[in-house]
C-alpha cells in the first residue's frame, strides 16, 4: 500500500513540474506574437494603447515580476518536492527497513525452525540408533554368553574324557609291561569262568 | 584193530595249541608215513634214513598211545588230525606281551578243559592292552584287557577327579 501512495505522489509531483513548463512555454510564444503583429485599425490603436499601456518596460516588468513569481512558485514546490522526496525516501527506508527486518526475520524463524527439525530429525536417529545398538549389543551379549557356557561346557567334557583316558593310559604304560602274563593268568582264568557259557555258546553255535 | 585204535584216541595234548601246529604234525605224519613206506620197499643191505618225530609228535603218541609203526595207527592219527584241522573250534587270544609255553599250556589246559577238548588257540599281541587278554570267537568278541577295565570304571575316575577338584 505504502509502494502505491509513493507512486501516486511521485506521479502528482511530475504533473506539476510539466504544468510549469507548459506555462512558460506558452507565456514565450503570446509574447512573440505581440511583438509580431501590426496595427490595423481601432484595434490597432486600442492595441497601440495597449502596447503605450503596457509598454516594453512595463511587460519587462511583469515579466520579472513573473519569473520572480515563477521561481519563488518553482522554488517553493521544490522545497515541497524536496521535503516530500525526504519523507518519501525516509518512509521508503523504513519501509524496506520494517519489510527487510521482517523478511529477515521470516527467513531466520523458517531457518531456525529448519534447524530445530533437522536437530531433533538427528536426535531421533541418534536415539533410534543407540537403542538398536543397545539391542543389538544384548543380543550379543546373551549369544556371546551361551557360545562361552557350551564351548565351557564342552571343554569341561573334553578335559574330563581326556583326563580320564590320560590317566588310563599313563597307568597302562606305567604298569602293563611290569605285570607278567603268568601272575595274570588267574584273573584271565577268572574273566573266562565268567563268561564260559558265552563262549561255548558262541563256539556251537558257530559258523 | 581200527576200532580198538579209536578208542585209544584220547585228544590233543597242551602243548600243540594253535592250527600251525596242527597242520604241521599233519605234514610229519606224512612224512613218517612216506618213509616207513620206503622202508617196506627197501632192497636187503640199502641204506635207509629212519625219521625223527618233534616233540609235537611224541606228545601226541604219548597221550594217545599210538604205536606209528602200525599203518592203522598212522592212518587213524591222520584221519583225527585232518578233522581236527578242519573242524576244530579255533579261538583267537591277544596279550600285551608274547606269553610264555607254561603260560600258554595252561591256558590251554583250561579251554580243552571247560570249553572244547580239541579247541585250538590263535595268539596275537596287542602292547596297548596294559594287561589282561581279548579273546575272540568265531562271532564275538570277549575283553579282558586292564584297559577295558578301566573304561568301565572310567565314571568312577571322574569322579573321583572331580571330588579331588571340589575339596581343592
Amino acid at each position: 500500500m505504502t509502494i502505491w501512495w509513493l507512486v501516486v505522489i511521485l506521479g502528482a509531483l511530475g504533473g506539476v513540474g510539466i504544468a510549469f513548463i507548459w506555462l512558460a512555454v506558452r507565456l514565450g510564444r503570446v509574447n512573440n506574437k505581440a511583438v509580431s503583429k501590426q496595427p490595423d485599425s481601432i484595434e490597432d490603436a486600442a492595441d497601440e494603447d495597449v502596447e503605450h499601456v503596457f509598454n516594453k518596460e512595463f511587460r519587462e516588468e511583469l515579466r520579472n515580476r513573473g519569473r520572480l513569481h515563477f521561481e519563488k512558485i518553482i522554488g517553493e514546490n521544490a522545497m515541497f518536492l524536496q521535503q516530500d522526496l525526504r519523507l518519501t525516501t525516509s518512509q521508503l527506508n523504513e519501509y524496506m527497513k520494517t519489510e527487510i527486518t521482517r523478511k529477515l526475520k521470516e527467513e531466520f524463524d523458517k531457518y531456525e525452525q529448519s534447524i530445530m527439525d533437522a536437530k531433533q530429525l538427528a536426535i531421533d536417529s541418534i536415539q533410534k540408533t543407540n537403542t538398536a545398538i543397545d539391542e543389538e549389543r544384548r543380543v550379543l551379549g546373551q549369544q556371546v554368553q551361551q557360545e562361552i557356557a557350551a564351548e565351557k561346557q564342552v571343554r569341561l567334557e573334553r578335559f574330563e574324557a581326556n583326563m580320564a583316558d590320560i590317566i588310563n593310559h599313563y597307568v597302562l604304560a606305567a604298569i602293563g609291561n611290569q605285570i607278567d602274563l603268568n601272575d595274570q593268568l588267574e584273573y584271565i582264568l577268572a574273566d573266562l569262568e565268567a563268561n564260559k557259557q558265552a563262549i561255548i555258546e558262541d563256539i556251537q553255535h558257530g559258523a | 584193530m581200527a576200532r580198538e585204535a579209536a578208542k585209544r584216541i584220547q585228544g590233543l595234548p597242551v602243548l600243540v595249541t594253535s592250527p600251525l601246529d596242527v597242520a604241521r604234525l599233519v605234514r610229519e605224519l606224512e612224512a613218517i608215513d612216506e618213509a616207513l613206506l620206503q622202508l617196506g620197499l627197501r632192497q636187503p643191505g640199502a641204506e635207509v634214513k629212519m625219521p625223527k618225530t618233534s616233540r609235537l609228535m611224541d606228545q601226541v603218541i604219548l597221550l594217545n598211545e599210538l604205536n606209528l609203526l602200525y599203518p592203522e595207527d598212522r592212518l587213524l592219527l591222520q584221519q583225527f588230525l585232518r578233522a581236527v584241522k578242519e573242524r576244530a573250534p579255533v579261538v583267537h587270544m591277544s596279550f600285551n606281551a608274547d606269553p610264555p609255553v607254561a603260560f600258554m599250556e595252561k591256558l590251554v589246559a583250561w579251554l580243552r578243559r571247560e570249553i572244547n577238548p580239541l579247541v585250538l588257540v590263535t595268539v596275537g599281541l596287542q602292547p596297548n592292552m596294559g594287561a589282561g587278554c581279548m579273546l575272540r570267537t568265531t562271532n564275538r568278541q570277549f575283553d579282558f584287557s586292564l584297559r577295558q577295565t578301566f573304561l568301565k570304571n572310567r565314571e568312577l575316575l571322574i569322579s573321583k577327579l572331580m571330588s579331588e577338584e571340589q575339596a581343592a
